[in-house]
């Protein structure tokens, strides 16, 4: 902090606008209408204010508590697969070699389509009668083809699978960003001692990279928390209700049964976990993503 | 309505993307043609019902005036009635109008006593069948399910054909799930909610053994496992590409499972109504997609002159010529030019006018994702608890439905 008298407020107060109007207003709101009973369908009954019922009622429904372990149980498979499969990325682009260039950007294709898209690209890649998946499993033996978004067992698996094709390469290029910022004196000083490829990514890469990591990880998190396009393009939440994911049952009740109260009340308790994980990994990595001192 | 008669008034009309969009274009033009002084635009949606609904709920409850007509689904009515979205027609469209309609869509267009819709088309759930593979194997199309599982299973064995499945239909957990098991329920003399008394009925024996049948007997003998995945145009794929004997759906699998630019079973199709277990009636979900106006539309009147078009003898005759899709009116059922064009509709219509409403409530959306919930999970895992998942299902609707009790003005 400098002591001069900068108006430092001037140049802060477009983002502080942007992050109001977009971001603390829509959560505020939402945070408003989680203590009121307020169904669209049924207008006569009012916008009643209940309190904190509808938190009481999501505490206690059954579909909600499972909906919540399928978000965890997705957001713990997904989040360190990607971390590290990023990082292989990562280490490999940040060598040098011909065609680096073409193949940064490659990487990056599956991360650039949209959602939308992949999703009904990974629907038909899991048909059960002419998906690529089966063909390449099975070939032309068709008796065995497997049906895995039918499947309660392996339907989330499969929408797993899409979440790290796609978004493994964004996890990757936050790493590749922080391997360019590890000093090359510190690989040459660890040659000179004579250390060996390992030693050097134990005791210096991975050690500086934490930062980097922890970002990954907080970002592959809350997205992973709050996927939603897959589940609606590829299962709608079946088979058996297996990936019912939190977001989509708040999104269902909200926009299909009109339910504004107690959709709301998931939409804030979703982003009460994101807020809960964030504050914990910037807890864990100390001071290493938001520093005082000047960054490296 | 000052000033209408001069300038050029705009009537906004929502729909869905049609397969034949020329013949509604066509349609329209006349209309304006011959009510100068309007002019029709439209808005068009999504295809899919439940995302179709979306857009509409939100231009509702954002009380848009700039819509005027939409298109409704069959289980809308109810919901839109309540919320006070959709415009009440009982002005316009009188009883002895309405006679010349088929009365399950007309019964699914009122709600405590108004009526909110003109019925366009009407689906309903059928079955379809190979008639070439019946025929090798002297079987008579079945009028019972274990018939049907019967049948199917000894189809298969002798064909030893490694991609032929017995019975395709839409299992996954989507609304066309609630349609399919609704079927079963009700041809079990089972049902899904008493709506007298506003409570579920899916926990009693009649409803739970249908479900235990299409666990045990459907999914486990005759169906592949990706059925659990199916909506329509999977389940018809399977069909058409003649890998299924038997096939549920709606009207429209009749045209394409008999052209042969898209199916390989062209010719070789028979349709029938469902059938049911023994000693019960056959049963048919209804379907199908009626004109409504906005309560917030400032050209009612227009409006209404519109769907009045829309839904005219002669119109709903070119949309049945031009589309295939089943009118909703009945006399056309007996029209010569139609039945040439669409010679099943002669055996189709006993099915049209017995067919089923899926509940009439403004809680239908609520109750229909626990029934797709329930549904799912009862016949995806193999040794689920089906009284258990059936009691907690009733329970979930029971406390929905406890909603219109409460404070209830309707």
């Amino acid at each position: 902090m400098s002591n001069r008298q900068d108006p430092v407020w001037r140049f802060l107060l477009p983002s502080f606008l942007f992050i109001g109007v977009f971001s603390l207003y829509p959560i505020i709101e939402s945070f408003r209408l989680s203590l009121y009973r307020m169904i669209l369908t049924m207008p006569w009954l009012g916008a009643k204010f209940v309190g904190w019922e509808n938190y009481w009622d999501l505490a206690t429904d059954p579909v909600a508590r499972g909906s919540f372990f399928t978000s965890v149980l997705f957001v713990a498979v997904t989040t360190p697969i990607e971390v590290l499969i990023g990082l292989a990325m990562a280490l490999v682009l940040n060598e040098s070699f011909r065609g680096r260039g073409w193949l940064r950007a490659i990487v990056l294709i599956p991360w650039a389509v949209p959602t939308v898209v992949s999703s009904q690209m990974w629907r038909f890649i899991f048909n059960d009668r002419y998906g690529l998946f089966n063909y390449l499993i099975f070939g032309s033996a068709t008796q065995h083809y497997w049906a895995p978004l039918a499947e309660p067992g392996l339907a989330l698996m499969a929408i797993m699978l899409a979440d790290i094709w796609k978004t493994s390469s964004f996890a990757g290029l936050i790493l590749l960003a922080g391997l360019q910022g590890i000093p090359g004196e510190l690989y040459e000083a660890a040659n000179i001692d004579g250390a060996t490829t390992w030693q050097k990514f134990r005791h210096v890469t991975l050690p500086l990279l934490k930062p980097a990591l922890l970002l990954a990880l907080l970002f592959r998190t809350i997205d992973a928390l709050k996927v939603f396009d897959l589940v609606f393009v590829m299962t709608q939440g079946g088979p058996a209700d297996t990936t019912n994911i939190l977001q989509f049952y708040g999104y269902k009740k909200i926009f299909a049964e009109g339910m504004i109260g107690y959709g709301s009340a998931i939409a804030v308790a979703v982003f009460a976990i994101s807020l809960l994980l964030s504050i914990l990994y910037l807890r864990v990595s100390g001071s290493g993503i938001i520093r005082r001192e000047p960054a490296l | 309505m000052s000033g209408e008669a001069a300038a050029q008034t705009q009537l906004r009309f929502v729909t869905w993307r049609s397969e034949t969009t020329r013949v509604f274009q066509q349609i329209i033009a006349d209309f304006e043609t011959s009510h100068p002084g309007i002019k029709v635009v439209q808005e068009v949606g999504p295809s899919s019902s439940t995302e179709f609904h979306d857009l509409v709920s939100q231009k509702l409850r954002n009380r848009d005036s700039e819509m005027d007509v939409f298109f409704m689904d069959v289980v809308w009515p109810a919901e839109f009635a309540a919320a006070g979205w959709a415009l009440p027609l009982d002005g316009f469209f009188a009883r002895s109008a309405q006679n010349a309609f088929l009365d399950a869509p007309i019964r699914a267009n009122s709600y405590a006593g108004h009526i909110y819709g003109v019925p366009m088309f009407v689906d309903a759930g059928m079955l379809y069948y190979r008639k070439d593979l019946l025929a090798k194997y002297q079987l008579r199309p079945p009028d019972t399910w274990p018939e049907l599982v019967r049948q199917a299973r000894l189809v298969i064995s002798q064909e030893r054909d490694p991609y032929l499945t017995g019975y395709s239909a839409q299992f996954k957990q989507y609304e066309g799930l609630v349609c399919n098991m609704m079927e079963f329920i009700l041809s079990n003399g089972g049902t899904l909610w008493d709506e007298q008394r506003l409570i579920s009925t899916v926990q009693t024996t009649k409803a739970m053994e249908a479900v235990r049948f299409v666990r045990d007997d459907i999914v486990r003998l005759i169906a592949n496992r990706g059925i659990l995945a199916y909506q329509e145009p999977e389940s018809l794929a399977l069909f058409t590409q003649g890998r299924a004997v038997f096939h549920r759906n709606w009207p429209y699998a009749w045209e394409a499972s008999n052209d042969p630019g898209q199916s390989k079973v062209a010719g070789k199709v028979g349709v029938m109504p469902l059938p049911a277990f023994s000693g019960q009636k056959s049963a048919a979900t209804l379907g199908g997609w009626q004109l409504a106006i906005s309560r917030f539309s400032r050209h009612a009147q227009l409006a209404w002159e519109f769907v009045q078009f829309m839904t005219s003898s002669e119109t709903q005759k070119r949309i049945a010529l031009g589309t295939g899709r089943a009118p909703a009116r009945k006399d056309l059922y007996h029209d010569p030019e139609i039945l040439k064009r669409s010679p099943q509709f002669q055996s189709q219509f006993e099915t049209f006018t017995l067919a089923t409403p899926r509940p009439r409530t403004p809680v239908y959306l609520p109750l229909s994702n626990i029934l797709q919930r329930y549904f799912s999970s009862a016949i995806a895992i193999a040794d689920s608890n089906i009284e258990e998942l059936a009691r907690s299902a009733a329970r979930d609707m029971d406390r929905a439905l406890d909603l219109l009790r409460d404070g209830r003005k309707l």
